[in-house]
């Protein structure tokens, strides 16, 4: 065997080595560290970023718009137009996290003196939004959060979308719309929006003024009433009709809303023949009630469990409701864990299971085919049906 | 109430594969271990993602030197020894090579017969006749000196005795691949650009890739095959971190390492983001030598001046870029018959293709990867899932910031999926159900590699695994402290890695042995 002869040949390890040597010997001396892809990285995913509320106002007479600030030292990342931020909340002993849609357009949080964002929060029934009610009613001027941002795959994807866009809206899930609107209006999104807002009555309507404010050539708004007969506009749900006649040739839907809305216009979108690449769904949280969630043993009584936390090589035991998910009885025992859907879909929240049953919400169950197999689960949508033993990082 | 324990014997940062591997054997010896890792997954880039409840390979993704269950090649006995379960799948076909420009479109299988014959080699004479022989020896060659470098993994030699017995690898180990391709064998121009289309698992052009690295990517393809986990590369990576917690190894999500801490020359812990500081006097790295002596060693007064000319001359390899998507029909209807494609836009050369590597305006040679013929359950009835992937070098993102990044991701993007739906006469634009992009930035996002590195620091001719070899020892500039990553001895790759992780268990317990000695 050669290549150019015997002695070149056998010499060839040597070469190499010297080379080598004669590389490490022509670096400098000096730290001349300087990472400038981690640098983008970061400012694109901050892993915290520490905001104040610079200003506080009503949008309609039941929910109410928080702009929020860098605050000093820290910068708001960019995002896209329909993606969300995570708040950390502590109400009382409890320690929480919320995803809110930016309700503002990415533009504003890069731009100007004050670049912001916005989250729009609705006061809902006594008792549910127990956290939306919490920062309806208690958050001021001056208030300092700690906010994760920007996450969601809730945005309009030129690659994969249609040009023409139809935006299926209940409630405040019109937020992520009035942002894709805005940077539509800024001339940064090239996109034509149709939203169709359904309310049950106009007293319900987040931000009207504000979206009628936007409406052009490439913004639409229509308010969809089901609750007040003589409203002089469309009435009723957002049925096949509807949106069949808000629809021009290739479309895709973008549908955010409380889950019943989910499950009536996914119905009306298969009966139009929609195909599936052509709808985006928002995650809907998790089921306040999960005993009427698909699967859910029958007739099982609701239970006080024993939770063994493991952390470490610490070891917490604390008390789980059978009717909250996992993560609820972490939060409610002050214990932090990651969280940012809180819908079963991201994964933040993904923990391990050493023992015990659980009943886990089928509907935006995100988690991976190796993760079921060797017992994790997102504890977010997850439910104690006996005493369990779970470790969650040391955070 | 504590977390961690007083002390251990060592910390490992980074629970990607080379750390597991690491971890397992350190544990398998005895010693106490901590894994910290600062994502939420195990695996590093070795992982997946669900997307609409469909789950989606990282990135393309296949396990060599695992050879068949009847053959185990190097990385199949490790896992076996360490009892690791993973269900593996054999990937059908070594590589399709398409570069229409040199009329090359050819499919190439994996396989030796015991008479030193080889598959690929028949299927290559079919299209370029009277090549078979000198095909079957240049894999011949390839594996001896495949070999020759799984010994010299485990043991030590003389020179004379090398001579005598790995005289292949000693005679090539000066040499580029090109110029033992060029010199050595009598192949047609086209034969050797199609025996040349692996390059860029190694990232390297062919024209300072060591022939030795060449070598042992080819025997060990062609020998072995490749192979990737039915439950996707988090299944892999899942089952080597429940292994190892069953081997008593603690393994920690969510913990950052932020400072490595020395006193006189030695390692004595780490302190994480969280501000737990741990102690052990060995800590193996997973994060770049830039990035340890750039930030991490407290006090920076710790780091030898010879440790920074390391690590500022270690020449940067190849990262990633990748377009991930789900598509709406399944792979026939789109035309797609291959597991993987390496595709090229003009003559076949690496060394052009790695030019380009340095900017982004335009990649010719791309990487189709169609996992539902490696893993047919992958996606749901009458879908593909679908990746192409480009290597490019770190530096062709300095003109990217923050608020151009999504905008530079997009067009290239489109670019890379217009290139390959071209070639199948199908506009894979209109069948995207679910689409990921992935860039340096969020390999730097999840796993905090400097300058969102994946394989490493170049295999150049100047970088030579052989040099690296001949120089291990006095390159452990700080006692204590070992590099375990794809920067370190073998390079890049999974099955490289794993052994990465292997060969720094290895020279921790030496000094261990050592220590303990004196």
């Amino acid at each position: 065997m050669k290549v150019y002869g015997f002695l070149k040949d056998v010499l060839g390890a040597n070469r190499v080595t010297s080379a080598r040597r004669k590389l490490i010997e022509s670096g400098s001396p000096e730290n001349i560290y300087k990472d400038h892809i981690k640098e983008v990285a970061n400012e694109l995913h901050p892993k915290v970023t520490h905001v104040v509320v610079t200003k506080a106002e009503d949008v309609s007479p039941t929910a109410r718009r928080f702009t929020f600030e860098a605050c000093e030292g820290d910068k708001l990342p960019p995002f896209q137009a329909g993606q969300y931020c995570s708040l950390d909340l502590r109400i009382g002993e409890t320690i929480t996290t919320r995803p809110y849609s930016i309700s503002s357009a990415p533009f504003e949080a890069r731009t100007g003196e004050h670049p912001l964002f916005q989250l729009t929060v609705r006061n809902g029934k006594p008792d549910t939004g127990f956290a939306s009610n919490w920062l309806y009613a208690n958050v001021k001027e001056g208030d300092t959060f700690t906010a994760h941002l920007p996450f969601g795959e809730f945005y309009y994807e030129p690659l994969r979308d249609a040009k023409n866009v139809v935006a299926l809206a209940g409630g405040s899930g019109i937020t992520p719309f009035y942002s894709m609107a805005k940077e539509i209006e800024h001339g940064t999104l090239d996109m034509n929006l149709t939203i169709l807002y359904g309310s049950v009555s106009t007293k319900d309507i987040i931000l009207e003024k504000q979206l009628k404010a936007i409406q052009s050539d490439k913004v639409k708004f229509v308010n969809v009433i089901s609750g007040e007969e003589d409203y002089e506009g469309e009435k009723g749900f957002l049925s096949r009709d509807l949106i069949k006649k808000y629809s021009n040739g290739d479309t895709t839907y973008f549908v955010c809303g409380p889950l019943p809305m989910y499950h009536f216009v996914k119905g009306e979108l298969d009966a139009l023949n929609v195909p599936a690449r052509r709808i985006r769904m928002e995650v809907f949280g998790a089921p306040r009630d999960v005993t009427a969630a698909e699967g859910y043993p029958k007739d099982f009584e609701p239970k006080k469990f024993r939770l063994t936390v493991l952390r470490g090589i610490q070891e917490d035991v604390i008390e789980a409701d059978s009717t909250e998910p996992i993560m609820v009885a972490l939060e409610r025992a002050g214990i932090k864990n990651n969280s940012r859907c809180r819908s079963g879909a991201c994964g933040f929240c993904r923990t391990e299971l050493l023992e015990g049953d659980v009943f886990v919400a089928p509907e935006g169950d995100g988690r991976r085919r190796a993760d079921k197999q060797f017992g994790y689960i997102h504890a977010c949508s997850t439910w104690p049906l006996s005493d369990c033993t779970i470790r969650i990082p040391i955070l | 109430m504590a977390f961690y324990k007083d002390n251990y014997d060592v910390i490992v940062i980074g629970g990607a594969l080379a750390g597991m591997s690491c971890a397992m054997r350190l544990a398998s010896e005895g010693k106490s271990v901590l894994v910290l890792e600062r994502h939420n997954l195990p695996g590093g880039v070795a992982t997946s993602f669900v997307r609409g409840g469909i789950e989606m390979e990282a990135t393309l993704h296949e396990m060599m030197s695992l050879g068949p269950i009847e053959d185990p090649l190097y990385i199949r006995k490790y896992l076996d020894e360490m009892k690791v379960a993973i269900d593996w799948l054999r990937v059908p076909e070594a590589y399709d090579l398409y570069s229409p420009k040199d009329n090359i479109d050819i499919e190439l299988h994996a396989g030796r017969r015991d008479d030193g014959t080889w598959v690929c080699a028949d299927e290559i004479d079919a299209q370029y006749p009277g090549t078979k022989a000198e095909v079957n020896r240049l894999l011949e060659l390839c594996l001896k000196v495949y070999e020759s470098t799984l010994y010299l993994n485990e043991h030590t030699l003389s020179k004379l005795q090398m001579l005598l017995k790995h005289e292949e690898l000693v005679k090539t180990a000066g040499y580029s691949a090109k110029e033992v391709l060029d010199q050595a064998f009598d192949l047609p121009e086209n034969v050797k650009k199609i025996l040349s289309a692996y390059w860029i698992y190694v990232g390297q052009p062919l024209s300072t890739l060591p022939f030795t690295i060449y070598a042992f990517l080819m025997a060990d393809y062609m020998k072995g095959g490749s192979f990737v986990a039915r439950g996707f590369s988090h299944e892999m990576a899942l089952a080597m971190q429940k292994r190892a917690e069953e081997m008593g190894v603690q393994y920690e999500y969510c913990q950052n390492v932020e400072k490595i801490l020395v006193k006189d020359g030695h390692v004595y812990g780490v302190r994480t983001s969280r501000g737990d500081e741990i102690h052990a006097r060995y800590v193996a790295s997973a994060p770049y030598p830039n990035t340890v002596y750039g930030t991490m060693i407290e006090p920076q007064s710790e780091v030898p001046a010879q440790a920074r000319k390391y690590a500022n001359a270690m020449p940067m390899s190849v990262t990633t870029f990748s377009v991930v998507m789900l598509l709406d029909r399944k792979p026939e209807d789109l035309n797609i018959h291959s597991y993987s494609v390496f595709s090229s836009e003009v003559p076949f050369d690496t060394d052009v293709f790695w030019a380009e590597g340095r900017k982004h305006d335009g990649w010719s040679y791309v990487t189709t990867i169609c996992l539902n013929y490696a893993n047919p359950g992958c996606t749901p009835e009458g879908m593909t899932s679908l990746s192409i992937t480009n290597l490019p070098l770190p530096e062709a993102f300095d003109d990217v910031n923050a608020d151009n990044y999504y905008e530079m991701k997009r067009s290239i993007a489109k670019q890379m999926i217009e290139q390959v739906s071209a070639h199948l006469g199908v506009n894979l634009l209109d069948h995207i159900v679910e689409i990921e992009i992935e860039s340096p930035m969020t390999v730097a996002r999840y796993t905090g590699m400097y300058r969102g590195g994946i394989y490493g620091y170049q295999h150049s001719m100047d970088n030579s695994v052989v040099g690296r070899l001949e120089d291990i020892e006095k390159e452990q500039y700080i006692k204590g402290l070992v590099g375990c990553a794809s920067h370190q001895l073998v390079g890049d790759g999974m099955a490289c890695n794993i052994n990465n992780g292997r060969i720094a268990s290895k020279i921790i317990l030496e000094e261990m042995a050592k220590e303990a000695a004196v």
